[in-house]
């Protein structure tokens, strides 16, 4: 036995006049700053996209209907519903939190909550109030730690200096694996779809793309909308400013997802996986216009067995995709596909057939059981400003028609385009290419009343447009086109825009009229805004039919006051090729109903 | 850690090593390597503690991956030697008598990846997982959703909405999805 041996139980006894190392009061134990503990929700930035509920591993968390609680609505981009938690089953992993596609959902570092009743640990954060609601500290997702990427998938585009001497399409498509990668950003939560006029299984034929299942994608697209292909390349994409990535990065490319799947099945094997009309049932349908709309309600009817006839005043169907929207953003190829296997249900087309000039209004109510009006917005606004009945003073709708026809347009040296909107950048941008073409450079300067942030073009075509070296020139009020002595339009004389509406909202422009331009032009464009041809319906029709500020009224199917008529398309809903399928489905369901009404009452 | 990196690939002849900081490094190794290469490290270049030894599960190319984490506490530096082992042979020599500590991670990762560690001590018993019966829970193919399910009772009460669905029925019940 040493002296240490001996020493040792009287060195321990040292340790009684030390600090204790044990807390005093474990139960008021302050949790460290980072803890995650019981959940917060800041239920207004909340989407209700049950992303949380879709990642728990625990099955702890339900998306349930909050009612009367303000600044929560069932709305486009928002369901409404919001995350309860069971604490039964959560094990505090913070995935929910790590996920949360807005940031809405963190933690607080409160761990302790006594009751007696084991029902009260459920309960919806940010609804249900609790002490902990407003903590600082706890658990949010750290910045830069994504499970998803907040990047888009860069769509291959051809450069500025490749594409502006041609018509050829920009957009090049993904590659498989760049789909599956933009695919796999997606949390098929589905909040977009309701934002879709046409409501498209969004998230299913997403998944379809991460599963490579494109047979499967291809039915699921052509089962809601048989203008996928065109769709892919032009939509207005509505979708994608309500998809829940959209909060914290971009938003899934739904429309290059749907165009890549478009892309990846062979187009011979389409109408095998769509599949054709049912039996005949001699029920006969005249659809006048053969754009979207129309194409639409002729593809649903026929299907259903219908002898559905197309008339069309133009010599190739498609509408305004065919004859407004320029081909470096939608080749012919991509509308003749589409059209041709909508014709392959059993369609009838009749090409250059005007209804009112080749053909009556009354013999196509005589000869069919229903007719459907889906005749577009083929006639430009004007500015009515002096000068603007000047021989080149154009209407976009009429240029890109031309320009689409094939008709060999000899390009001014300047131009001028009024509008900020689609196709504003349409005409803009074509002129421009034929500019390159014939005199190798571009002189054309759009000007729009509002202000660059407030276009109503697509960020992208501006984007494109400068980069295609389009002089831009927001905030002017066109006052008139200028000519000289020898009557040779010279220019647009414009004013700074102050305003461009009143206390009411009403349309009422004001200027500074101090400042004055002349943007120099040879011809001059208008391109605000354009409405319907309807004198083919004859004064008769027209005066029995109801209207509602110069367009025609329809109730929520798109029927007109007359029972066998109906309308469809940008006629009644304004210019948008997804909205125009939107209503051309709801009036083939509509003449449907009527269809199946008749048969119950004659059996 | 330059020089040591340098003088580590000239002796055993390993791959690029990953430097992810000043102080910590990373090697992938094959297993005939792993063995001379720990025992250098410790007795010979002072990385004397095993900090840690835990396992990654590459699914997709059918690989497991083990990291030995070696650290030399008076320099302040760490090294992790990384592994791959075959998926569907997942057995690895022990190292228990290198240092003590690791037959408990083998234990564990003998548990939760199901990857086995021969004549490493008490290897077979249970860790944490008492009378476990299920794959592996740290396997990626083990569906922690549909265990959690099955396993424990949901109290009553409880019910979900799918936001795609409930989004249609209060905003546009009468359209079809399908047109």
């Amino acid at each position: 036995m040493s002296v240490r041996d001996l020493l040792s139980p009287f060195i321990a006894w040292k340790h009684l006049f030390r600090e204790p190392v044990s807390i005093r009061d474990p139960f008021n134990r302050e949790a460290s700053e980072r803890y995650r503990g019981f959940h917060q929700n800041d239920v207004e930035k909340c989407i209700g996209c049950g992303t949380c509920e879709a990642i728990c591993q625990n099955g702890a968390i339900d998306m349930v209907i909050v009612e009367g609680v303000e600044g929560i609505k069932t709305r486009p981009g928002d369901s409404g519903l919001r995350p309860r938690i069971d604490y039964g089953r959560c094990c505090w992993c913070a995935l929910c939190v790590d996920v949360c596609m807005t940031s809405s959902l963190t933690m607080s570092n409160a761990y302790k909550w006594v009751e007696n009743d084991p029902d009260k640990f459920r309960y919806i954060p940010g609804v249900d109030k609790k002490e902990w609601d407003n903590v600082k500290q706890g658990y949010h997702r750290p910045d830069g730690h994504r499970l998803n990427a907040p990047e888009r998938i860069e769509m291959p585009e051809l450069e500025p200096a490749e594409r502006i001497d041609s018509f050829v399409e920009i957009v090049g498509g993904y590659s498989v694996e760049q789909a599956r990668l933009e695919a796999d950003r997606c949390v098929t939560c589905g909040i977009c779809v309701a934002t879709c006029p046409t409501h498209m299984p969004i998230p299913e034929y997403i998944s379809a793309v991460r599963d490579g299942d494109y047979e499967r994608g291809l039915k699921l697209l052509y089962d809601s909308n048989p203008f996928s292909q065109i769709c892919g390349k032009v939509c207005t994409r509505r979708c994608e400013t309500t998809c829940a990535a959209s909060h914290e990065g971009d938003p899934i490319a739904i429309r290059w997802l749907k165009r890549h799947i478009t892309e990846q099945v062979p187009y011979e094997k389409y109408r095998d996986i769509i599949g054709g009309p049912l039996p005949a049932t001699g029920k006969k349908i005249a659809i006048i216009g053969a754009g979207p709309a129309g194409m639409t309600a002729a593809f649903d009817l026929a299907r259903k067995g219908h002898e559905v006839s197309v008339y069309e005043a133009r010599s190739h169907a498609g509408g305004m995709t065919r004859y407004g929207i320029p081909e470096y953003r939608l080749p012919f190829e991509t509308i003749q596909r589409e059209i041709d296997l909508i014709v392959s249900m059993g369609v009838e087309m009749h090409y250059d057939t005007r209804v009112g000039t080749d053909i009556q209004m009354q013999q196509l109510q005589q000869d069919n059981d229903a007719v459907l009006l889906a005749i577009g917005l083929w006639l430009g606004r004007g500015t009515r400003i002096p000068g603007a009945d000047h021989p080149h003073v154009y209407k976009a709708i009429d240029l890109l028609r031309r320009i689409r026809d094939g008709e060999q347009l000899e390009a001014p040296k300047s131009m001028v385009v009024i509008g900020g909107g689609n196709v504003a950048m349409d005409i803009a941008r074509s002129v421009a290419r034929l500019q390159k073409q014939q005199q190798g450079e571009i002189n054309v300067t759009l000007t729009a009343l509002e202000d660059k942030a407030h276009f109503l073009a697509d960020p992208v075509e501006i984007k494109e447009s400068i980069e295609e070296e389009i002089n831009i020139i927001d905030s002017r009020g066109p006052q008139e086109c200028v000519s000289d002595d020898q009557g040779k339009l010279v220019g647009l004389r414009s004013w700074k825009v102050l305003s461009i509406f009143d206390d009411q909202h009403r349309f009422a422009p004001t200027y500074d009229e101090s400042d004055e331009q002349l943007h120099p032009g040879e011809w001059i464009v208008e391109a605000i805004g354009q409405m319907s041809d309807v004198s083919l319906l004859g004064d008769a029709l027209t005066e029995k039919l109801e209207w509602d500020r110069g367009r025609l009224q329809v109730d929520d199917d798109g029927h007109t006051s007359e029972p066998w008529l109906w309308a469809a398309g940008d006629c009644v809903k304004g210019p948008d090729i997804v909205s125009a399928v939107a209503t051309g489905h709801s009036v083939a369901t509509s003449i449907e109903a009527m269809f199946e009404q008749k048969e119950a009452q004659n059996a | 850690m330059q020089t040591l990196i340098s003088q580590l690939q000239t002796r055993f002849q390993l791959s690029e090593f990953i430097l992810q900081r000043d102080n910590l490094a990373f090697v992938t190794v094959t297993r005939e390597q792993l063995r001379p290469l720990l025992l250098h490290l410790r007795d010979k270049e002072g990385f004397t503690h095993l900090v840690l030894l835990t396992a990654v599960d590459w699914i997709e190319d059918n690989i497991f991956q083990l990291t030995y984490l070696l650290g030399d506490r008076t320099a302040g530096c760490d090294i992790g030697v990384r592994l791959m082992l075959p998926r569907d042979v997942a057995s690895m020599d022990s190292i228990h008598d290198l240092w003590p500590t690791a037959a408990t991670y083998q234990r564990e990762l003998r548990e939760m990846f199901g990857i086995d560690f021969p004549e490493s001590p008490r290897v077979d018993e249970d860790f944490i997982l008492e009378g476990w019966t299920d794959l592996p829970p740290y396997r990626r193919d083990f569906d922690t959703l549909k265990y959690s399910q099955e396993s424990y009772v949901d109290r009553l009460g409880r019910e979900t909405k799918d936001p795609a669905a409930y989004m249609k029925l209060k905003l546009y019940p009468d359209e079809d999805n399908d047109g």
